[in-house]
């Protein structure tokens, strides 16, 4: 009896205990909750007034989703995954930027070259970390030598090893970077090994600050407290708080160097993708970047804006055309199946590549022709390309020609010998279900022109390992590429390269891309540059090693209450300028 | 029973290190390894992925990579995440409070549950109330958690409320205050109302069987004539002994504490282990990977131990020798 009593008041007080929470969170959350009902009262007033964006106004607190939980490794020089670096952006920023046309533009530090080889830097003064000490280009200087430091875990060396001597110092052969000279505490010179037309692109422009870092061994840099829990920049917002893996706190830096800022405070918060679409709608979250697959459900939203700007990656069909070897770094071995042209091109018209975007990515991507994302400006314009219009007839005449035709009556085409053809078409399986059905899409689009075919799904981890060793298993992949601000493709497309994928081998090709990079041939012209490779585009538009698919668009969900927020393919303009209404 | 235990705690041994072969080949088997994620124009080129899988010793032959982690681990030094880039010690030990809390809260609301619900479908058998309740039950069990999850959240969160839909704590509120403190169990409870009314399947049907059959036993025969009120016979006779067998579940729960609740943690952007879990297992992350099995493993080795024990104590009929 007894027992049973104390069991009954252990029920009743958890009963009381969440009712009690569950009335106090809608107090506590207090803030939150009843800023979302001022939002909808500000929203209806706006939309009277007919106005989107209002007057910036100084104060309150932004919800920044992120879709994915960060790793932790809150450091220009040690991320390595993206939401990470969305928490950076807030809070850090780079020497050098980019403006919409992905031309390098001076932040803090602007540039002087006459050769591509020496470049002279020069610090703006009075620029303050967040602890207060000032930044100076000792600083880089550090960043840089972190970097080039033979026990520095992250994946940047990349962009520093083309700096004079950094090979040296790496080796442990000096102690310094020889190529690196500081002239003053704003002023410093970096020479590279050679002059190269896209040296500044390709050079790491973070700078990391020594005077909290600067007694931290390299190997113990990335585990330490800097980089973890209490990480310090120099941008417009400092991280106050971080609840691992789930949220992080980011309040106003009253000294920011580069005007005011508008918000108090931005709280990033990992959201999932279930969740998305309702802690949108309850005005959770004001900012966010979406899946394409969430773009319907988000539309109707009335108090959310969606806002799309130019991506930097690329889908695309691969095809395996030979086999590398990675010690010689060349392409030993031809395969023979798709060498015909005439195939790859009538297999490109046989693809609905605006009915198959239009179904699988809801409209937030585009059709390309080439290998180059259309806001580079090296892009080649359409009307310089074949643009391979969907054209199942053309794809079957072409298919006649090359000899492929159905020579025992199954519906299916045989190769010019008579042997069966079957294409083989390999596609990366996550969790996500849409992969299976898109993939089958593309296998239909193939058979409705007489070529049967053959879809496999491969474990995400284990398909990358297979194109990249050429398993024989292999033999049309889809894959997806993305671009930096560089817009140079050569280390995915030329002959020695492990990561050219469908081992597409053209000296033709390599030659105007070295030339595009050489400053003997180009000198500093972009447009020179821009020539050759459009030129490069065409011959890989009409060769196609890959059927180039689609660029995607990024999206981001904003709620109306955000303002001051703008968007271009370099990404997104300061957070010091975004506010919010109340 | 002392020597019982140490005869037990004697046979995990071989137990973990077959174990640990196990595992290990198992990740190893897995296809790609922590860098082949990387694969990503922007950041990396191909040395410094080569370069790693030199300086992470995935080159070596697996005898000597086994034998490296394994030295490593008996020493308690359980390697530095390959994702995290830190100890995994650490790492575990940042996720082990929430999943804690998540744990023994969502158990603590599947034992009330399964305990309201198993004694009275005990006590009337095969009458509608019963029937009602075994039928929830088991629809409970065969509701896949990521959709309870999502139902919940789109419900109670954002429907009506009442609950935040993720995390485990709100960031604002300054740590170490009550507040902090009443926030972390606000975001805790519906994950772990989620988790906890979805397992009492197994506790409500053993509960409800066993007093069933007791209470056909001479004893219950015997307190009847002797004009014991029901209510009595019921709450303390044969609940004493119907609990006995629920101890089994008790060995389970322990290792099931930690573990956390890997799809249901991640719906509500839950941060414990069983998140953790999933990404060292998507992300490769070997020795994350390896020392959450390795303890997972041991945690259960050892509830059995504990639930074995725990017999002899409530039951003193049985003796362990």
């Amino acid at each position: 009896m007894k027992k049973n009593k104390s069991l009954l008041w252990l029920f009743a007080l958890i009963l009381v205990l969440s009712a009690f929470l569950a009335a106090c969170g809608g107090d506590d959350s207090g803030s939150s909750s009843d800023d979302a009902d001022k939002k909808e009262e500000t929203e209806t007033e706006t939309e009277a007034e007919g106005t989107t964006e209002g007057e910036p106004q100084a104060g309150g607190t932004l919800v920044y989703g992120i879709d994915a939980p960060p790793e932790g490794l809150f450091s220009s020089a040690f991320y390595g995954i993206a939401t990470d670096f969305e928490v950076i952006d807030l809070y850090d920023e780079p020497l050098i930027t980019y403006n919409e046309n992905l031309e390098p533009i001076p932040n803090v530090a602007s540039w002087e070259t006459e050769d591509n080889k020496v470049f002279t830097f020069t610090f703006k003064e009075g620029v303050k970390w967040h602890n207060g000490e000032e930044l100076t280009v000792n600083d880089w200087l550090f960043a840089l030598e972190t970097i080039a430091n033979k026990d520095y875990d992250g994946p940047r060396y990349t962009n520093v090893q083309t700096i004079e001597g950094a090979e040296a110092f790496r080796n442990g052969e000096a102690d310094t970077i020889s190529g690196i000279e500081v002239v003053s505490d704003y002023e410093i010179k970096i020479t590279f090994d050679q002059a190269r037309v896209n040296n500044l692109t390709n050079l790491w422009v973070y700078a990391l600050p020594e005077s909290v870092m600067g007694d931290v061994p390299v190997a113990e840099m990335s585990g330490s407290e800097w980089v973890r829990s209490t990480p310090i920049g120099i941008g417009p917002f400092k991280i106050e708080n971080i609840v691992a893996g789930e949220s992080v706190e980011l309040s106003k830096n009253e000294d920011y160097w580069n005007g005011d800022v508008n918000l108090d405070k931005i709280v990033v918060r990992v959201i999932d993708n279930s969740s998305v679409v309702g802690a949108l709608q309850n005005g959770d979250v004001d900012m966010l970047s979406l899946q394409p697959v969430s773009g319907p459900e988000v539309e109707p939203l009335e108090n959310v804006e969606i806002i799309t700007y130019p991506g930097l990656s690329y889908y695309y069909v691969g095809f395996k055309l030979g086999k590398f070897d990675n010690d010689s770094q060349t392409i030993v071995e031809e395969n023979p199946k798709y060498q015909d042209k005439q195939l790859r091109q009538a297999m490109m018209y046989a693809l609905n590549r605006q009915e198959w975007v239009d179904a699988f990515f809801f409209g937030y991507a585009n059709v390309v022709n080439a290998p180059v994302p259309s806001s580079h400006w090296n892009a080649a314009d359409n009307s310089e390309l074949n643009t391979y219009e969907y054209d199942p007839e053309k794809a079957k005449t072409l298919l006649d020609e090359a000899g492929y035709v159905d020579q025992n009556g199954d519906g299916f085409r045989e190769d010019p010998n008579g042997d069966e053809f079957i294409v083989k078409f390999s596609h990366y399986a996550t969790g996500n279900p849409t992969f299976e059905s898109r993939a089958q899409a593309i296998t239909q689009y193939f058979e409705e022109v007489g070529l049967q075919s053959e879809l496999e799904m491969v474990e995400v981890n284990l398909y990358y390992d297979m194109i990249e060793k050429d398993d024989p298993a292999i033999e049309t992949f889809f894959g997806g590429w993305g671009t930096g601000a560089d817009p140079d493709p050569s280390g995915l497309w030329k002959a020695d390269q492990l990561w050219n994928y469908p081992r597409y081998n053209n000296p033709e090709a390599d030659k105007l891309l070295d030339d595009a990079l050489d400053i003997e041939v180009v000198g500093t012209d972009q447009a020179k540059r821009a020539e050759l490779y459009i030129e490069w585009q065409k011959i890989v538009n009409e060769d196609l090693p890959m059927l180039y698919i689609a660029e995607l668009e990024e999206i981001v969900a904003l709620n109306n209450r955000v303002g001051g927020v703008e968007y271009d393919v370099s990404g997104q303009n300061n957070p010091a300028e975004w506010f919010v209404t109340e | 029973m002392l020597k019982y235990t140490i005869k037990r705690l004697l046979g995990t041994i071989p137990m973990l290190i077959l174990i640990s072969i196990v595992v290990f080949s198992l990740a190893k088997l897995m296809p790609g390894d922590s860098l082949s994620g990387e694969i990503d124009p922007l950041n990396t080129n191909p040395e410094y992925i080569e370069e790693m899988r030199e300086k992470l010793g995935y080159n070596e032959p697996l005898p000597v990579q086994y034998f490296n982690w394994i030295t490593g681990f008996v020493q308690g030094d359980f390697g530095k995440s390959t994702k995290y880039k830190t100890d995994v010690f650490d790492i575990i030990m940042e996720k082990v409070p929430n999943t804690l809390l998540l744990g023994v809260i969502s158990l603590i609301i599947t034992y009330i549950l399964a305990f309201s619900m198993g004694m009275y479908s005990g006590r009337r058998p095969y009458t509608i109330g019963d029937n009602a309740i075994a039928g929830i039950n088991y629809i409970m069990l065969a509701i896949p958690s990521f959709v309870a999850a999502v139902v919940a959240i789109y419900f109670f969160s954002f429907h009506l409320n009442w609950f935040p839909f993720g995390g485990s704590v709100d960031i604002l509120i300054e740590k170490g205050s009550f507040e902090y403190y009443l926030s972390k169990l606000h975001h805790v409870l519906l994950p772990a109302l989620v988790l906890g009314a979805m397992g009492t399947a197994s506790y409500t049907q053993f509960l409800r069987n066993d007093i069933i059959e007791n209470s056909r036993k001479d004893f219950v025969r015997t307190a009847r004539a002797k004009g014991t009120p029901i209510r009595k016979i019921y709450n303390v006779h044969i609940l004493r002994n119907s609990i006995i067998p629920l101890v089994t579940f008790l060995g389970f729960d322990f290792a099931a504490l930690i573990g956390g609740a890997i799809i249901t943690e991640s719906i509500f952007t839950y941060p414990g282990i069983g998140m953790l879990f999933l990404d060292s297992v998507t992300s490769r992350d070997y020795p994350t990977l390896m020392a959450l099995t390795m303890l997972l493993s041991f945690l259960t080795l050892a509830g059995n131990l504990i639930a074995d024990l725990l017999y002899g104590v409530v039951d003193p009929r049985i003796r362990l020798d």
